[in-house]
C-alpha cells in the first residue's frame, strides 16, 4: 500500500535519531586521525572497536559482561522483589502502612553510596556487599511506585467492583493490581536505570571480574580504549534494560492508548 | 397489544423467579458529618415498576440510590426488599453509574462477565448474549477505550443485566451522552426493562427522560419526596406527542416552583442592565448582597424576554459555587 517515497520517508524517520550520534563519531574519528585529540585523553572510535574485538575473541569480554549482568539482575531481583511485596502490603493494608512506612521513608533518604563504608565492614568486599548495595538502591524505586500505584487506583472502579460482587483476591486481581501496574512499571524502569549506576560504583570498590574490574584494570595500564569500551558497555546494557522494560509496558499496558504503538 | 406483551413478559419473568423486587423505604435518614442529606424519606415501589426521581443536584436523590445499592451505610430508617431486610437480597440489586466505570484493562466481554460465577464457557456464552442484547456483539474483543460514550454505557448496561438483577438502579447513566444517543439508550433501557420485568429506579436531571421512561415520577427536595405523580401515557412514548409535552411542562413547572421556594443558594434582585450579544448575553442583577452578573443564552432571552426593573431570582447550583480564601 505504501508508495516507495513514503517508505523512504519512514526509513528516514527511523534514522533521524541516529544522525547526531553518528556525526559525533565521525568528527571524533577525524579529530583523532588529524591528531587534534591525544589518544591519552580519548582514543579514536576505531581503537575502541578494535579493543572490543580483541577482548571478544579472547572470550574475556563475555566473562566480564556475564558477571556484571548476573550481579545486576540478582540485585535487581532481590531489591525489586522486596520492594514490590512491601509496596503491595503497605499500599493495601493501612495497618502495615502505619507500621512500616515511616521507617522505610527514613531509610529511603539515605543515599545507597553513603553506606559503602558500613557495607564493607559488614560484608567485606565480596559479592554480598555488591548485591546488598544494588538491592538497596533498587528497592525504593519499586517500593514507592508500587505503593503509589495501589493508592491511586480509581476509587470509583473499586466501588464498582465491590457492588458487582468482587472482594478479596478477585477484586485485587481484576481491579487493584491492573490499576497499579502502570505505576509499578515506572518504578521498574527507574530501578533498572539506577541498577547500573550502583553496579558501576560497586564494581569499582573491588572485584575480580566484571566490567568495572575490566575498566579499573585498564586504567592502571593506561588503556584508554578499554576504559572507553567499558563505559560504552554500561551504556549499552542500560539501554538494553530500558528496552526490556518498555517491551513489558507494551505487553502489559496494551489496553492503554499511550503505550499502544499501533 | 403492547400492554399484553408487557404483562406476558412479566408473568414469564415472575415464573422464572426473576421478576422485580418490591422496595419499601421508611424513615430513611442520612448524615454526612454535620450535614443531613435525607430527612426521614418514605418510599414504596411495587415490584416491576419503573420510577424516575428528578430534583436539583444536591437534593439527596443520588444518596438515596447509593443507600439502596448498599454503597453507603444508613444513618437511620430502614430499607426492605420483598418484605425482607436489604442485606439478604442485596446481590439482586445492580447499579449503573453516570460514568460507565468499565475496567480499561479488560476487553469489552471481560468487563461484561465481571464477577459472574460459573465455568468459563458458560460465563462467555452469557456475556455474549448480554452484549447481543445491547447490540454490541461485534465489539466483544475491543478495549473499552475504543468505544464511544454511548457504547460504553451499553456495555455497562450489559454488565448489569448479566446478573439478572431484580432491581436496577440508574444513577443518571445517560447524563453525559448527546441528545440522539440518549434517546436511543432510553429506548434500549425501556425495551430491556419490559423484557426482564425488573424494578427500575432512575435518577435524572432530564424531565423529558423521566416522562419518556417512568411509570411514576418523584421529586425529591431537601431530602424528602415532595411530588409523586403517576405517568399514564401508553408505551412506547414519543417525545413530540402533546400529552407527553404537557406532562413534561407540568413537572418542570413544579420543579421550578420548588426551586423558587428553596431559600438556599439564591438571591432576590432587580434587573439593572441587559447586554445583548450574539450567543451569550449578560444580565446584571442588583441584589441586597451586591451585583450579580448572569450569562444567559440569547436564545433563552428571546424566548422569555426580561425587562429592566423586573424582580428576578438569581439561583445557583450548590455544586457550582466555588469558595476561595479572601486574600
Amino acid at each position: 500500500m505504501t508508495s516507495p517515497i513514503a517508505a523512504l520517508r519512514n526509513g528516514a524517520k527511523g534514522l533521524l535519531p541516529w544522525v547526531v550520534p553518528i556525526a559525533i563519531l565521525v568528527v571524533w574519528e577525524l579529530s583523532a586521525i588529524f591528531g587534534w585529540l591525544s589518544t591519552r585523553i580519548l582514543p579514536e572510535p576505531l581503537a575502541v572497536l578494535k579493543a572490543g574485538w580483541t577482548l571478544a575473541l579472547s572470550g574475556e569480554l563475555w566473562t566480564h559482561i556475564r558477571v556484571s549482568a548476573g550481579r545486576a539482575l540478582a540485585g535487581f531481583a532481590i531489591g525489586g522483589g522486596l520492594g514490590l511485596v512491601l509496596g503491595l502490603l503497605t499500599g493495601s493494608f493501612r495497618k502495615v502502612e502505619v507500621a512500616l512506612d515511616t521507617t522505610l521513608q527514613m531509610i529511603r533518604n539515605i543515599p545507597p553510596l553513603a553506606l559503602i563504608p558500613l557495607v564493607i565492614l559488614w560484608f567485606g568486599i565480596d559479592e554480598v556487599a555488591k548485591l546488598f548495595l544494588i538491592s538497596f538502591g533498587v528497592f525504593f524505586a519499586v517500593y514507592i511506585n508500587t505503593f503509589h500505584g495501589i493508592r491511586s487506583v480509581d476509587p470509583a472502579l473499586i466501588e464498582m467492583g465491590r457492588s458487582y460482587g468482587l472482594s478479596g483476591w478477585p477484586l485485587y486481581r481484576e481491579v487493584i493490581l491492573p490499576g497499579a501496574l502502570a505505576s509499578i512499571l515506572v518504578g521498574v524502569r527507574y530501578a533498572l536505570g539506577f541498577m547500573w549506576v550502583i553496579l558501576i560504583v560497586a564494581e569499582t570498590i573491588s572485584a575480580q571480574a566484571g566490567i568495572g574490574y575490566m575498566t579499573m584494570n585498564a586504567r592502571e595500564f593506561l588503556q584508554t580504549d578499554v576504559v572507553l569500551l567499558g563505559i560504552l558497555l554500561y551504556a549499552l546494557l542500560g539501554k538494553l534494560a530500558d528496552v526490556a522494560a518498555r517491551l513489558l509496558e507494551r505487553r502489559w499496558l496494551r489496553w492503554n492508548g499511550a503505550y499502544n504503538a499501533a | 397489544m403492547q400492554v399484553d406483551n408487557l404483562e406476558l413478559a412479566q408473568v414469564e419473568a415472575v415464573q422464572s423467579g426473576s421478576g422485580g423486587l418490591a422496595v419499601e423505604v421508611s424513615g430513611l435518614v442520612k448524615h454526612f458529618g454535620e450535614r443531613q442529606v435525607l430527612h426521614g424519606l418514605d418510599l414504596s415501589i411495587p415490584a416491576g415498576e419503573f420510577v424516575a426521581i428528578v430534583g436539583r443536584s444536591g437534593c439527596g436523590k443520588s444518596t438515596l440510590l447509593r443507600q439502596l445499592a448498599g454503597l453507603d451505610t444508613l444513618s437511620g430508617g430502614a430499607i426492605g426488599f420483598d418484605g425482607k431486610a436489604r442485606d439478604t437480597l442485596g446481590d439482586q440489586v445492580r447499579i449503573m453509574y453516570q460514568e460507565a466505570r468499565l475496567l480499561p484493562w479488560r476487553t469489552v466481554i471481560q468487563n461484561v462477565a465481571l464477577g459472574l460465577p460459573g465455568s468459563r464457557a458458560q460465563v462467555r456464552a452469557r456475556a455474549e448474549e448480554a452484549l447481543a442484547q445491547v447490540g454490541l456483539a461485534d465489539r466483544a474483543e475491543e478495549w473499552p477505550s475504543r468505544l464511544s460514550g454511548g457504547q460504553r454505557q451499553r456495555v455497562a448496561l450489559a454488565r448489569a443485566l448479566i446478573h439478572r438483577p431484580r432491581l436496577l438502579l440508574l444513577d443518571e447513566p445517560l447524563g453525559a451522552l448527546d441528545a440522539l444517543t440518549r434517546i436511543e439508550m432510553q429506548r434500549l433501557i425501556e425495551q430491556i426493562w419490559r423484557q426482564h420485568a425488573f424494578t427500575a429506579l432512575l435518577v435524572t436531571h432530564d424531565v423529558a427522560e423521566a416522562v419518556a421512561l417512568a411509570d411514576r415520577i418523584l421529586l425529591i427536595e431537601e431530602g424528602r419526596i415532595t411530588f409523586d405523580e403517576p405517568v399514564g401515557l401508553p408505551r412506547p412514548r414519543e417525545h413530540g406527542e402533546a400529552c407527553f409535552a404537557a406532562l413534561e411542562s407540568r413537572v418542570l413547572k413544579r420543579l421550578m416552583t420548588v426551586e423558587a421556594l428553596n431559600p438556599r443558594n439564591q438571591l432576590r434582585g432587580r434587573v439593572t442592565e441587559i447586554i445583548i450579544d450574539k450567543v451569550l448575553s449578560e444580565v446584571v442583577v442588583m441584589t441586597p448582597a451586591g451585583v450579580v452578573s448572569a450569562a444567559v443564552p440569547t436564545s433563552a432571552l428571546s424566548e422569555f424576554p426580561l425587562e429592566l426593573g423586573t424582580d428576578v431570582l438569581a439561583v445557583f447550583k450548590s455544586n457550582d459555587v466555588v469558595l476561595a480564601t479572601a486574600d
